[in-house]
């Protein structure tokens, strides 16, 4: 078949930022979809948001209430949400309830009145909630009409009326298996609320779509008073390759550390800063975004440890105006510390700061206070979300600084406590050593990927300019061990031909 | 207590209410009618927002707080169906109270806002839905 012979399915807003995203484009027009899940994870929320963002008065949406939440109830909790449109009540948003039809009269009572609405009212959604109810009434009292017989029945009847439907039921997983409803369905919205520890983290799932490609796999939403807010597992971005095409450089803000990184970071590039505390992987970060600005790029700067006016206080310690740009959206100081984030809602905040000031360059500080504002059942993913965080960021052109706190050992040197070197094109590594009785700092530049860069091992001091590096030390061995021994000190010894093994 | 203070403007909303049906009913017993008339009007959106049991029950609530108010319709009741029974010739003075009340109660359930839509529903020469009554009924 080709193109122009098929059937166009249009797509309509669910009125969930991110939730068009995960369906593909939006949701099915005249799809008949049931949203599952556990009592308070959301389920009558979301059939609301996307009725207040698609009925009309000439298409209005009905929403029959069974047995459950009664209508005065929702309206009462309902109209709290910032997309509650009180002047759609009752001519675009219409409330039936059919619970004493059910009562007195079963399925076929419910059916049967459902039908005189939708034929009187010309719906272009429709809303059963709770459907499992009208469901469970009928094992409990025996019936006339077999619940498959029903389900298809009311599936035709909305589906030939044009309207798009949500049955809301409270199922549970092990339910999946051979239930008439979910056979019927074109789409089916499961959504979770998982408890780890003290912290609750919500997530949905759409397990099936008929027409279209969605997102598969878990994706976290957050409900606040504007409704639900749902965070693909991809941001959108999974189509994007990477591309090593531009060889510009981003100038570090530090001219010999740009000259030992090759001439700068290159542009797209994931950069990370080890070193432990103390060592100045914040300021690096700091005149990193400073450079950014004052070459005209825009920076966002994510910070977990420090607030907004924070960041640009210290920054003013050392000579850097960030104010300035923050002040003038062009730099953007995203603090984020609720405990119970999740790497994709992270990402959509950066991804709408990046679409707010058109930001080429990102400052992730810390990873270690990333990951602590994670709820604990992310942090476990916390490498593979980083892996698709800095992938997807990184394919949209942005180039990330990440500062990771490293702690000192002064046996071997190590770069990343998660294993996580591998996600980075670029590191440096900051760290003290004990240098004729005094605690020094030294940099390298360890990995660059696909281009030369310096192998010196430089000392540096943090001065009220920042940073400032010196020449390379070259009168020592073992510098990276943090105990380095002078070479005047091993000459003295045996002629290395000489000396024993 | 707070439902008190709100007393005066549902009250005004309530006689209003009832001077509309006393005009349509238009008979000897007007007021009587009246009080029944508001409240069968009332009772389709409420039964469509809280099902026939769930509009019983608000009625009767509203009735106990109303003879609290105004003892003199003790003999007042709300039948299973929802209708009342034992209207007297209290009424137009105690009819006020008793819609008054059920108005409060719209109000503390869904907001002023959404109360005063739903009757602007049923009776549209009320005042719109956007007027301000003076006064914030939300509890």
């Amino acid at each position: 078949m080709n193109e122009q012979s098929k059937v166009k399915i249009n797509q309509l807003p669910t009125g969930v930022p991110g939730l068009d995203e995960i369906l593909g484009g939006g949701l099915p027009e005249f799809s008949f979809n049931i949203i599952a899940g556990a009592p308070g994870c959301g389920k009558t929320t979301l059939a609301h948001q996307f009725i207040f963002a698609n009925a009309t008065v000439e298409r209005p949406a009905l929403y029959f209430t069974v047995l459950g939440e009664p209508a005065l109830k929702m309206l009462r909790y309902q109209q709290q949400f910032t997309f509650f449109d009180a002047a759609k009540l009752n001519n675009a948003v219409r409330f039936v309830n059919l619970s004493q039809d059910l009562v007195e009269r079963g399925l076929e009572g419910v059916l049967e009145e459902i039908s005189k609405q939708v034929e009187a009212a010309n719906p272009s959604i429709v809303v059963v909630d709770s459907f499992r109810t009208v469901l469970r009434s009928e094992m409990h009292e025996g019936a006339n009409m077999a619940v498959q017989t029903f389900v298809q029945q009311l599936a035709l009847l909305l589906t030939s009326w044009e309207a798009t439907t949500f049955l809301i039921g409270e199922y549970s997983e092990s339910e999946l298996r051979d239930n008439p409803v979910f056979t019927v369905a074109d789409g089916l919205f499961w959504l979770f609320q998982q408890v780890d520890r003290n912290s609750v983290v919500r997530k949905m799932q759409i397990m099936k779509l008929r027409g279209q490609a969605s997102v598969p796999g878990l994706h976290t939403f957050r409900i606040t008073e504007d409704g639900l807010q749902a965070f693909s597992r991809t941001l959108g971005l999974v189509g994007q390759r990477k591309t090593y095409g531009t060889a510009r450089r981003l100038s570090m803000g530090i001219p010999a550390l740009d000259e030992m990184m090759g001439g700068g970071v290159p542009e797209g590039d994931s950069l990370l800063i080890a070193g432990s505390s103390g060592t100045g992987k914040s300021l690096i970060a700091t005149q990193f975004l400073a450079a950014g600005i004052s070459a005209g790029e825009p920076g966002i700067a994510a910070v977990f440890e420090e607030r907004p006016n924070e960041y640009t206080a210290r920054a003013s310690e050392f000579g850097l105006d960030l104010q300035t740009p923050l002040t003038e959206g062009r730099l953007e100081v995203i603090y984020l510390r609720p405990l119970d984030l999740s790497v994709d809602e992270m990402m959509q905040e950066i991804l709408d700061a990046v679409k707010r000031t058109g930001a080429k360059r990102l400052v992730i500080d810390s990873l270690a206070g990333f990951e602590m504002a994670l709820a604990p059942s992310f942090r476990t993913d916390f490498r593979e979300s980083l892996y698709r965080m800095i992938f997807a960021l990184t394919a949209i052109g942005i180039t990330i600084l990440s500062t990771l706190e490293m702690p000192e050992t002064f046996t071997e040197l190590s770069f990343s406590s998660y294993s996580i070197s591998f996600l980075t094109d670029d590191i440096i590594r900051m760290r003290y050593v004990e240098i004729d009785g005094e605690l020094c700092q030294i940099m390298m530049v360890v990995k660059m990927r696909r281009t030369a860069h310096s192998r010196e091992i430089r000392k540096y001091w943090i001065t009220t300019d920042g940073i400032v590096i010196g020449d390379r030390l070259k009168n020592y061995v073992d510098l990276i061990t943090g105990i380095p021994q002078p070479l005047s000190a091993l000459r003295t010894e045996e002629p290395l031909p000489n000396r024993k093994v | 207590m707070t439902r008190s203070a709100d007393a005066l403007t549902t009250r005004e909303l309530a006689q209003r209410l009832l001077a509309f049906e006393a005009v349509e009913a238009g008979t000897t017993n007007a007021d009587t009618h009246a009080v029944g008339r508001v409240c069968d009007k009332l009772r389709r959106p409420l039964t469509t927002l809280a099902g026939a049991a769930g509009f019983r029950s608000l009625l009767a609530r509203a009735l106990t707080l109303a003879k609290q108010e105004s003892p003199v319709i003790a003999a007042w009741e709300v039948n299973s169906d929802g209708s009342l029974q034992g209207l007297n010739g209290e009424a137009a003075q105690s009819g006020a109270v008793l819609i008054a009340q059920l108005i409060g109660l719209m109000i503390t359930f869904i907001g002023e806002s959404l109360t005063l839509r739903l009757l602007h529903d049923v009776w549209p020469d009320l005042p719109s839905p956007e007027t301000n009554f003076g006064r914030d009924h939300s509890k």
